[in-house]
C-alpha cells in the first residue's frame, strides 16, 4: 500500500527560533519590565514544550503560543495583586508614571508620559479587553488569531478590542 | 494623537538592541530548564516489508514502535500518540534495518530480529508485564490468552491480555501473533488475521490462509516440567491449561529445550 510521505510536525527548536523574538517583544511590552519578561519568557517556552505534543499538527502555532503567554501574564498579574495586597512595597505603591520615570531617564519626556499614562489606563480595563488589546496592538495578531488565542469567537475578539479602544478614548 | 498609535508605541523603547542581549540570556535559561524535561528522541520512518508498510520508531534503547499502517488516517494518529512520550526525528537510515530484518525473518531466518526492544509506549504496568512475559514464548510455539494472563499474574485475565496485545506497540518483535484462543482457534490480530497466519507459518506451523484453528498435530508443551506430549496423551487431561504452550512440531519443542513425554512418545 502506498503512503504519502511521512510528515512530522516541526521540531520544537525550529518553533522557538521562529517565534522567540516576537514573544519576548510581546512580554516586554505587556509587563513593562525586563526581569518579569525574562521570567515569563522562560515559563512560556517550558509550558509550550510540555504542551506541544497535544497541539494538533495542522493548527497554527502563533496564536497557540500567545495563548500560553496571555495566560501566564494573567496569572502573574493575579499573583502580583495578591502579594501587594498583603505587603505594599515602597516601590509598587508609587504610581507607574513616577516609577518608570525614575527607572529610565532616557525616555523622551512627552512621548514617554503619554505612553505611561496610557499604560495606566489600559491596566484599568477589564482583563478580556486588555488582553485583546495587547494581542491586537502589541503582537499584531488579526482577529481570527486573537479569537484562537483567547478561545472566543472572532466577533468577540473584535468587540473586545473596539470596546477597549472606545473606553480609552473616553478616558484620554 | 490617535489612541491606537499611542497604544502601539507603548513599550517600544524596549525593542532596541538591549532585547538581543536579554533574548540571548533567556534562551540559555530556557535551554537549561528544557534539559530536565526533554522527552527522549526517536528516529522515525516508514519501511516497506512483506507484511506491508510499517511505521517504525527507534529510541536509544531499541525499537519502540513498529506499527502496521493499514490506512492513511492511521499515520497521523499514531504519530500523535508517539509524540506524547518521545520527540520524533525523521531518520530513514536508522530504521531501514527493521524492514530488512522483517523480510529476512519471514523468509525463514529464525534469528533475523536483532533489535533490542524498548517498551516505553506500553500504556500500563500490566501491559508491560504481559509483553515481557510474551517475549519468553519461543519461535514455533503459541500460548493462549488465558495462559499468558496466568503467567503475567492475572489467571482470569484473558480479556485484559487481549487488550494489552491489541495495543502492542512493537508487534512482530514482541510476538503477539503467538497468542491464540484457548480452544485452539487462531483468533484475531491487530494487523489483520492474514498477517498472523503468515507469521505463524514462517515459524513452522502448517496453516492455510483459510485455517481458523491450529493444526491437530501440534504438540503440547508444559512450561513447568518442560515435557512435550501429543495432544491426545492421557497426561494432558489433568494438566493445568494455563501452563500449556502449543508447539508447531517436536523439532521446535526440542529446540525450545523440552523433552518428549515417555508415555505418548511424540516423534
Amino acid at each position: 500500500m502506498a503512503h504519502e510521505k511521512l510528515q512530522l510536525p516541526l521540531p520544537f527548536e525550529r518553533i522557538m527560533e521562529r517565534h522567540e523574538r516576537e514573544i519576548m517583544g510581546y512580554l516586554l511590552r505587556v509587563s513593562g519590565d525586563r526581569d518579569d519578561a525574562a521570567d515569563l519568557f522562560q515559563e512560556t517556552w517550558l509550558r509550550a514544550y510540555r504542551a506541544y505534543p497535544r497541539l494538533q499538527p495542522d493548527s497554527d502555532v502563533r496564536p497557540w503560543l500567545y495563548a500560553i503567554a496571555v495566560n501566564l501574564c494573567r496569572n502573574r498579574a493575579r499573583d502580583g495583586a495578591r502579594r501587594t495586597r498583603v505587603i505594599v512595597a515602597d516601590d509598587e505603591a508609587l504610581p507607574a508614571a513616577e516609577r518608570i520615570a525614575r527607572d529610565d531617564g532616557s525616555l523622551n519626556e512627552n512621548e514617554g508620559y503619554a505612553a505611561v499614562h496610557m499604560r495606566e489606563l489600559i491596566s484599568g480595563l477589564p482583563a478580556k479587553q486588555r488582553e485583546a488589546l495587547h494581542l491586537r496592538y502589541f503582537a499584531g495578531l488579526n482577529y481570527g488569531e486573537i479569537a484562537t488565542a483567547m478561545d472566543c469567537s472572532e466577533q468577540g475578539a473584535r468587540a473586545n478590542v473596539s470596546q477597549a479602544v472606545r473606553k480609552l478614548k473616553s478616558m484620554w | 494623537m490617535k489612541i491606537e498609535k499611542i497604544v502601539r508605541s507603548i513599550g517600544s523603547e524596549f525593542l532596541d538592541e538591549g532585547v538581543e542581549e536579554l533574548l540571548h540570556r533567556s534562551r540559555d535559561r530556557v535551554d537549561n530548564e528544557l534539559k530536565h524535561i526533554r522527552r527522549p528522541e526517536a528516529a522515525v520512518g516508514i519501511v516497506k516489508s512483506p507484511l506491508g508498510d510499517l511505521l517504525v520508531a527507534m529510541s536509544a534503547r531499541g525499537i519502540v514502535l513498529n506499527h502496521y499502517l493499514l490506512d492513511a488516517s492511521d499515520l497521523a494518529g499514531t504519530i500523535a500518540k508517539l509524540r506524547l512520550a518521545l520527540d520524533p526525528v525523521e531518520d530513514p537510515r536508522t530504521i531501514k534495518e527493521v524492514g530488512e530484518e522483517v523480510r529476512r525473518y519471514l523468509a525463514g531466518e529464525p534469528k533475523a530480529l536483532r533489535q533490542s526492544i524498548d517498551l516505553t509506549l506500553a500504556a500500563s504496568p500490566f501491559q508491560q508485564k504481559v509483553l515481557r512475559k510474551l517475549q519468553e514464548i519461543p519461535r514455533g510455539a503459541v500460548v493462549s490468552y488465558q495462559a499468558l494472563g496466568a503467567a503475567a499474574g492475572a489467571p482470569r485475565g484473558a480479556r485484559p491480555v487481549g487488550n494489552a496485545l491489541h495495543n502492542n506497540p512493537v508487534p512482530i518483535y514482541v510476538p503477539c501473533h503467538r497468542v491464540i484462543s484457548s480452544d485452539g482457534r487462531i483468533g484475531g490480530y491487530g494487523g489483520g488475521a492474514s498477517r498472523k497466519l503468515q507469521l505463524l507459518r514462517c515459524e513452522g506451523f502448517t496453516l492455510d490462509d483459510a485455517d481458523v484453528r491450529l493444526p491437530d498435530k501440534v504438540v503440547w508443551g508444559h512450561t513447568g516440567t518442560r515435557i512435550f506430549c501429543r495432544g491426545n496423551c492421557r497426561t494432558t487431561a489433568r494438566v493445568n491449561r494455563a501452563r500449556i504452550m502449543f508447539v508447531a512440531n517436536p523439532e521446535e519443542a526440542r529446540r525450545a529445550g523440552m523433552r518428549p513425554c515417555k508415555i505418548c512418545r511424540p516423534a
